[in-house]
C-alpha cells in the first residue's frame, strides 16, 4: 500500500481529522451542549455498579474497594477512548463502505487502514476518559500508593496493548463489513462486551477467562494495567499480553489487505 | 494543450469481473436467499486496451452499465483489476502509492468528499494536511481556484445549504488543491442547469490548458464531451468500440452533413429528394442530410432560394451518432 509517510505526517493527519470532528461538534449548538451533558452523565453512570459492589462486599476476588476504584478508573479510561476514537471511526468507515464513499478516503495519499481508523472522532467521549484518570488517581491516593517508574511503564505498556487489541478487533469487524455491509451493530456488541472489563479478570473462570485474556483481551485492557499500578503484575504477563495484542493486530492487518482487494465500491 | 510524447495512461487487456448476488422478487425469495444465495458473475470490463498522452482531454462515452465508471475507478486505484496491465503516470494504481495518489484526482458528480455539515473551506484546510501541501502553495492555489470558480462567499456556508452547482464547484476546488496531473471526472455536471454546465466545462478546459493536466471525462451530456474532448473512447458492454475524434466517429457512423436553411419558399418534395435526405421541412426551416461531396452544390441551390437565410452545415449531433452506433452494435450482436 502507500508507504513512505513519516510519523509526523500521520500525527498531523490525526490532528486534522480531530479538528474536523471538533468543528462538526461545534457546528450545532443544541447538539454541542447535549453531547457534553451526555458525556458527563455517561461517566457518572459508569460508576454505579462499583458503588453497589463496594456497599455490599468487602472484597471482590481479592480486590479491596479502593483497588476496585483504580480498576474502574482503568475501565472508564479505556471505555472513553473506545467511544471517542475507535467506535466513531469504525461506524463511519462502515457507512463509507456501504454507501461507496470510501472511494474518497482511499484516494488520500496515506495508509488506507490508518485513514479509516481516523475518519471520525467523538471528542465529547474524552470527558469519560478524563473521568477515568481522575478515578485512578483518587483510588491510588486513598490506598496511599505511589507507583514506581517501572509500575507506571508496565501500566502504560498494558494500556497500549489493550488499545491495540481493541483496534485489532475493530479492524476485524471492518474487514467483515466489506462482505456483509450492515454490521454497525457489531460495534455496539463490542461496547457491551467491553463492559465485562469493569470487573477483575479473576472473576471469570476457565473458558471465559481464556477468551477474555487471549481472544478478546479484556483483561489486558483494564485488570493488568490496574495490577501494574498496584505493583503486583509479573513481568512475564506484560510480555505475553503485548505479544497477544501485536499478534492480533498482525492478523487484522493481513486480513485488511486482503479485504481491500475485494472492495467493489458502489454504483455511481 | 498539445499532448506530450510520454503516455499518461497505458491500459492493456484490462478486465474486471464482479460477483453479484441475485434473487427473484418477493418475501419467499428473500427468505430463501437467507439460507442459500445465488451469485452471478458480471464482466464489467472486458479486454480493454488504450493509451492516453499527457495533457490530453479524453471523453469516455457509453450507455449505462457500459463499464466507464469501473474503468475510471481502476485507473484511480480504487478497484483491483481482475486481469490485465494498467499504468498511470508510470504507477500501478492498485498499489495506491502515495506518490501516485498525489498526482491524480477523481471527482464524482453523484458522491461528495466535502463534509456535509461544515463549510467547504474546512474540508479544503483538511485536504491541505492530507496532501501535505506547502502553506504558500495552498494559499496561492486556493486563491486561484476560488477566483476562477467564483466561490469566495459560497465556500464559507455549510455544504448542506449549497445548491448542486455550488457544491460541485467546491468539490472541484477540493479535488484540485494538490495540483493533480490527471483529473478523472465522472459525470461532473449531472443534474445541473445549462449555465452551470457551461461554467464547469469552461473551467475544466482552462485547467487543462493552463496546467497541462490530462483530463478523462465521463458524461451523459454529449455537449460536455463534444465541447471538451478532442478524443473519445466509446465503451459498450465493457469493450472498446471506438477510439478517435468525434469527427472521425461521425464520418464513420453518420457521414451525411446536416445542412439547414431558412427561406420564404421551398422547392417541391421531388426536387428536394435529389439534393439529399429530408429531415425536416416547415416552420420556416429546411433540414437535409447531404452527401459530403455534394455539399458545395447543394449549398448553392439552397442559397438561391427566395429569402434564403441562416444557412448552416454541420455534422450530425453526437447523440444521434451514438444512438446509431449502439443500434448497429446491438444489431450485430443479435445477428452473431
Amino acid at each position: 500500500m502507500s508507504g513512505g509517510r513519516s510519523a509526523g505526517y500521520y500525527l498531523r493527519l490525526v490532528g486534522g481529522q480531530l479538528r474536523m470532528s471538533v468543528l462538526a461538534a461545534l457546528q450545532y449548538r443544541l447538539g454541542f451542549w447535549t453531547e457534553g451533558i451526555l458525556g458527563i452523565l455517561w461517566s457518572a453512570l459508569g460508576m454505579a455498579p462499583l458503588l453497589i459492589a463496594v456497599e455490599h462486599l468487602d472484597t471482590v476476588e481479592g480486590w479491596s474497594a479502593w483497588e476496585l476504584v483504580v480498576l474502574t478508573g482503568c475501565f472508564t479510561l479505556v471505555s472513553g477512548l473506545f467511544g471517542a476514537l475507535i467506535q466513531p471511526a469504525l461506524n463511519e468507515s462502515m457507512n463509507h463502505i456501504r454507501k461507496g464513499t470510501l472511494d474518497y478516503v482511499l484516494l488520500r495519499p496515506a495508509d488506507a487502514l490508518v485513514l479509516c481508523l481516523v475518519t471520525a472522532f467523538a471528542p465529547w467521549r474524552l470527558i469519560e476518559a478524563l473521568g477515568g484518570v481522575g478515578l485512578i488517581v483518587a483510588g491510588l491516593v486513598k490506598l496511599g500508593r505511589v507507583p514506581s517508574g517501572l509500575d507506571m511503564l508496565a501500566a502504560l505498556g498494558m494500556g497500549f496493548a489493550g488499545l491495540l487489541a481493541l483496534y485489532a478487533v475493530g479492524v476485524l469487524i471492518l474487514c467483515a463489513s466489506f462482505r456483509a455491509v450492515q454490521l454497525q451493530n457489531l460495534t455496539f456488541l463490542m461496547e457491551a462486551l467491553l463492559d465485562f472489563a469493569r470487573w477483575p479478570a479473576q472473576v471469570f473462570r476457565g473458558f471465559l477467562r481464556m477468551v477474555f485474556t487471549f481472544v478478546i483481551p479484556l483483561a489486558v485492557m483494564t485488570t493488568y494495567p490496574s495490577e501494574a499500578l498496584l505493583g503486583r503484575l509479573a513481568g512475564g504477563t506484560v510480555l505475553s499480553a503485548i505479544t497477544t495484542s501485536v499478534a492480533l493486530m498482525v492478523i487484522a492487518r493481513l486480513l485488511w489487505t486482503r479485504s481491500l482487494r475485494g472492495y467493489s465500491s458502489a454504483s455511481s | 494543450m498539445v499532448p506530450s510524447a510520454s503516455p499518461a495512461v497505458e491500459v492493456r487487456g484490462l478486465c474486471k469481473q464482479f460477483r453479484v448476488a441475485r434473487r427473484e422478487a418477493g418475501l419467499g425469495a428473500a427468505l430463501r436467499a437467507l439460507v442459500r444465495r445465488e451469485y452471478t458473475q458480471v464482466d464489467a470490463v472486458k479486454q480493454l486496451s488504450f493509451v492516453l498522452g499527457a495533457g490530453e482531454r479524453v471523453g469516455f462515452l457509453g450507455p449505462n452499465g457500459a463499464g466507464k465508471t469501473t474503468t475510471l475507478k481502476m485507473l484511480s486505484g480504487l478497484l483491483y483489476p481482475s486481469s490485465g496491465e494498467l499504468r498511470v503516470m508510470g504507477h500501478v494504481p492498485a498499489e495506491r502509492r502515495s506518490e501516485f495518489l498525489r498526482t491524480i484526482s477523481l471527482v464524482m458528480g453523484q458522491k461528495r468528499q466535502l463534509s456535509w455539515d461544515l463549510p467547504a473551506v474546512d474540508t479544503f484546510e483538511f485536504n491541505r494536511v492530507v496532501f501535505d501541501i506547502d502553506a504558500g502553495d495552498y494559499r496561492r492555489r486556493l486563491d486561484e481556484l476560488v477566483s476562477l470558480l467564483a466561490v469566495g462567499e459560497v465556500m464559507r456556508r455549510p455544504v448542506r445549504q449549497l445548491s448542486l452547482g455550488e457544491r460541485m464547484k467546491c468539490e472541484l476546488v477540493a479535488a484540485l488543491l494538490h495540483a493533480p496531473q490527471i483529473l478523472f471526472l465522472d459525470e461532473p455536471t449531472i443534474g445541473m442547469d445549462v449555465a452551470m454546465q457551461l461554467s464547469i466545462r469552461e473551467f475544466v478546459r482552462r485547467y487543462n490548458v493552463e496546467h497541462g493536466a490530462t483530463v478523462i471525462l465521463t458524461s451523459h451530456y454529449m455537449e460536455d464531451v463534444a465541447a471538451l474532448c478532442p478524443r473519445i473512447l466509446v465503451i459498450d458492454g465493457g469493450q472498446l468500440r471506438f477510439d478517435g475524434s468525434i469527427e472521425a466517429l461521425t464520418r464513420r457512423i453518420r457521414p451525411l452533413r446536416r445542412t439547414s436553411v431558412g427561406a420564404d419558399e421551398y422547392p417541391p418534395a421531388e426536387q428536394l429528394a435529389e439534393l439529399g435526405h429530408v429531415v425536416e421541412r416547415g416552420a420556416g426551416r429546411l433540414v437535409l442530410d447531404v452527401e459530403p461531396e455534394r455539399v458545395p452544390a447543394v449549398v448553392q441551390v439552397l442559397l438561391a432560394l427566395p429569402g434564403a437565410r441562416e444557412l448552416v452545415v454541420q455534422d450530425a449531433p453526437l447523440e444521434e451518432v451514438m444512438r446509431e452506433l449502439f443500434r448497429r452494435e446491438a444489431g450485430a450482436e443479435r445477428g452473431a
